[in-house]
């Protein structure tokens, strides 16, 4: 709804009032948000050294070393490139779990709120369930006992806060329902996957976004904390919780191997939650 | 209000049905754990003793059954590693994750729900932005980020307090610690919104222009409807009372029932690791049906529509 008042607004001043209303905090999130994403598309090209190259001299080094400017690990490989290919991975995985998560509880909100009745007990009795349950415990017993891939573990993190978007959507749509534009083109004709996808989806998609954003950290979250109690991403690979949790070995004599990777996600997640909190301010319909 | 009550006790049934079987068809599909727990160079006789003991020999839909006709009676198998019954095992481990999260909850309580009165109150100024943003860093630092620092702060340059272990009240100030802080942060962005979303209504409008002093507005008709969102989140907290230390306890390397989970996971304890999963369900639900009772005491609405929340 913003997007249509910024076309409709004169050219210039109108973007540019627009990017004057973002406050210092916000902008600072944005650009750290947008270092990290660089920092993760050229992981290649910005990693000074393999992650996985040992230097055996130069084990433990402390952090502001010429050639190693974050120090190095006990197995003296450098620091900073495995923090690169940790930001890539962990990006990787919230990413691809974000997406599936939205469009699998998008879909069933749809489904819950096109044919009431049993599906939509079905639909809310599952997210009661998921919401219910921690659902550490649950990824905790699917991982350990399935063993963890990088695939496995997309899928699984996919499953984590599907039913909030379910939720949403189911209750949106039927409210669009209820709505003049949707009947509308119900009585001429279209398909209910038309009403659903080209005429309901654009009109509650700012409200979705914004549970994105919001469930995005959680899941940067959820991946370190498995990864960090070993059952994550799996060694040779490296997320960033990985490094917390082998770093924590090393936490008296070597407390750099952890706190690099602790702050890029503590960085991460404010800045996405920032963003998130000022988006859903400017743009969820349903708090004005 | 009977059905309100059916319907509650129902789904909590049923939920509870759902956890079962998501152990079962997780844990037993994931692999033979006859060749994980006597390992690869076994004696083909050794393990088919061992799956007839167990009964994992039999189909899986009769397993299935059994499963469930088991644990209606109690009987939650035994521990694979060393025999002994995986509710014990797991009732001892309790009482030391409780040590951790009640204290927890309890600091989650007495700074969230104010912190976040205040902040509503106070709206747009500064003391607002600032348990806002504390809020938000709060609940955004994981909370092994958190236990490490405390550890790295307090433990090793201060030496003031232990890192691990659970020797002495001293050892379990870090984890609680650490507990709370995240906790309190939810519940005072959580208490903040509820009252925001209250003071907005037009029956605060009408109280304050009626000439009820503002203290009274607050306290008589902005706290008791806030306190319904409120008490769904804190309702959540009290059910993961035994869960919710998985990250922490292994930290703090403090003996609760998180650590035993993490140990029978990689352990591939099947007994141990359903019995923790079930005991995790029925206090969630439980917790959850309380807080519907409440709402229903809270809120008449709720009680009168049938159970059913409008959209």
């Amino acid at each position: 709804m913003t997007d249509r008042a910024l076309d409709n607004a004169p050219a210039r001043p109108g973007h540019l009032a627009a990017l004057k209303a973002i406050p210092p905090l916000v902008w600072v999130a944005i650009l750290w948000l947008a270092a990290v994403l660089f920092v993760a598309i050229f992981a290649d090209l910005v990693a000074p050294y393999s992650y996985t190259a040992p230097n055996l001299r130069n084990r433990l080094v402390a952090p502001g070393h010429a050639l190693h400017w974050l120090g190095t690990d006990e197995l003296g490989r450098d620091v900073l490139s495995r923090l690169i290919v940790s930001i890539r991975i962990s990006l990787l995985i919230a990413f691809g779990a974000t997406v599936i998560s939205a469009c699998f509880g998008t879909a069933l909100g749809f489904l819950a709120a096109y044919f009431r009745g049993l599906v939509e007990q079905a639909v809310l009795m599952l997210a009661d369930f998921q919401a219910s349950m921690p659902f550490l415990i649950l990824a905790l017993a699917v991982l350990a006992f399935f063993g963890s891939s990088l695939v496995l573990l997309v899928g699984l993190m996919g499953l984590f806060g599907w039913e909030r978007y379910a939720r949403i959507a189911r209750g949106l749509a039927i409210s669009a329902g209820a709505q003049g534009y949707a009947s509308a083109v119900t009585q001429l004709g279209a398909p209910p996957t038309q009403v659903y996808l080209r005429h309901i989806l654009p009109n509650i998609a700012s409200t979705l976004i914004v549970s994105m954003t919001l469930v995005f950290p959680e899941v940067i979250l959820l991946e370190s904390g498995l990864s960090f109690l070993g059952l994550g991403v799996q060694p040779p690979m490296t997320s960033l919780g990985n490094m917390v949790g082998f770093g924590r070995e090393y936490i008296t004599r070597a407390p750099w191997i952890m706190l690099a990777p602790a702050s890029v996600i503590v960085l991460t997640t404010l800045s996405v939650s920032l963003l998130g909190d000022w988006l859903r301010d400017r743009l969820d319909p349903t708090l004005q | 209000m009977a059905r309100f009550v059916t319907l509650r006790l129902l789904r909590a049934a049923l939920t509870i049905a759902l956890v079962v079987t998501f152990a079962f068809i997780v844990l037993r599909m994931s692999g033979d754990p006859a060749q994980i727990i006597l390992g690869p160079e076994a004696d083909p006789e050794a393990i088919r003793a061992f799956r007839k003991s167990w009964g994992l020999d039999a189909p899986l839909w009769q397993q299935y059954f059994q499963y469930f006709g088991a644990i209606a009676q109690g009987e939650l198998g035994r521990s694979m590693r060393d025999g002994r019954a995986a509710i014990e095992l797991v009732a001892e481990r309790i009482p030391a994750t409780l040590a951790l999260t009640l204290p927890a909850l309890f600091l989650k309580l007495a700074i969230g729900i104010p912190a976040g009165i205040f902040a509503a109150l106070n709206r747009g100024r500064f003391a607002d932005r600032a348990i806002m943003l504390l809020s938000v860093a709060g609940f955004t630092v994981p909370s092994f980020v958190l236990g490490l620092v405390l550890v790295l702060v307090f433990a090793v340059q201060l030496g003031w307090l232990p890192s691990g272990g659970q020797d002495s009240w001293r050892h379990a100030i870090l984890p609680i610690l650490t507990l709370g802080i995240g906790g309190a942060a939810v519940l005072a962005r959580f208490t903040r919104s509820a009252m925001l979303e209250v003071l907005g209504q037009p029956y605060i409008r009408t109280a304050s222009a009626k000439g009820v002093p503002w203290r009274l507005v607050v306290t008589g008709h902005a706290l008791p409807n806030a306190a319904i969102p409120t008490v769904t989140i804190v309702g959540f907290m009290v059910g993961s009372l035994i869960a919710g230390a998985v990250v922490v306890e292994s930290v703090f390397s403090w003996p609760g029932v998180g650590r035993l989970l993490v140990v029978a996971v990689s352990n591939r304890d099947l007994a141990v690791v359903q019995c923790i999963l079930l005991l995790v369900a029925a206090t969630m639900v439980a917790s959850n049906l309380i807080v519907d009772f409440l709402y229903g005491f809270l809120d008449p609405r709720l009680r009168h529509a049938g159970g059913k929340a409008g959209v």
